[in-house]
């Protein structure tokens, strides 16, 4: 972190807000972060979808709102 | 994915596979924050077949019960599933020390992080390189253990050019 303490104020606070939010989404409960992968699918498969075979959302909403 | 979850444990219940753990971006996510993947890794004990180490079987099975291959995969109620017999010693020492814990109320196995750790560090891609990062800045690692893997699997030398 040093480096990006050397920066401006502003962007040292960005970037310090970043690692905060991404250390809260890593202590989210694990189905929690599962759904998370699922909104990233959703994001990506449009770009994907032609180039990578495999990009699919996977179809899990049902059974993990049972 | 809960119930992909409960199919794999039926699966093992049953015998039709040994001892099961998932691995890859989705154990990752574990600890760490979500990360992209479009396939659920799980790393599976075998039954050897006339000397020989084979997914048939478990295919077979898994048609028998309707779920259908895709690609590398096995769609299990809406999950790629893709199954990677454990082929090294590394990989049988980090499924024998897989963790179990729940999925909501559903028991499943994961790979322990120091051992996704040292996996990357043996695949050794550039996502590999990235997911170590990843580990090192957000997972709560036991640097004891995960040196021990390391020695044990000849990794500390990549380990070494990868975090200097």
């Amino acid at each position: 972190m040093a480096a990006v303490d050397e920066l401006a104020p502003e962007i040292a606070r960005l970037f310090h807000a970043k690692e905060e939010r991404r250390r809260k989404l890593a202590a989210l409960p694990w189905p929690d972060k599962v759904r998370a992968v699922v909104t990233l699918q959703r994001m990506a498969v449009p770009l994907l979808k032609n180039r990578d075979p495999r990009a699919q959302v996977w179809r899990i909403e049902e059974d993990d709102r049972d | 994915m809960r119930k992909a979850l409960e199919a794999l444990n039926s699966l093992e219940r049953e015998g039709v596979l040994g001892r099961y753990a998932v691995g890859g971006a989705t154990a990752a996510t574990f600890y760490i924050e979500p990360v992209l993947t479009f396939d659920l890794d799980v790393f599976v004990a075998l039954p050897f077949k006339e000397g020989l180490l084979t997914l048939a079987p478990l295919y077979d099975a898994l048609r028998d019960r309707g779920y259908q291959e895709a690609g590398e995969c096995v769609d299990i109620e809406g999950v790629p599933v893709q199954f990677l017999p454990v082929y090294n010693p590394l990989l049988e020492e980090a499924l024998a020390e897989a963790v179990d814990v729940l999925y909501e109320a559903t028991p499943t196995r994961v790979l322990r992080a120091e051992h996704l750790v040292a996996i990357c560090v043996q695949t050794g891609r550039e996502k590999d390189r990235e997911r170590v990062r990843l580990f090192r800045a957000e997972a709560d690692l036991d640097m004891d253990r995960l040196l021990g893997i390391l020695g044990r699997h000849n990794l500390e030398e990549k380990w070494r050019q990868w975090t200097s």
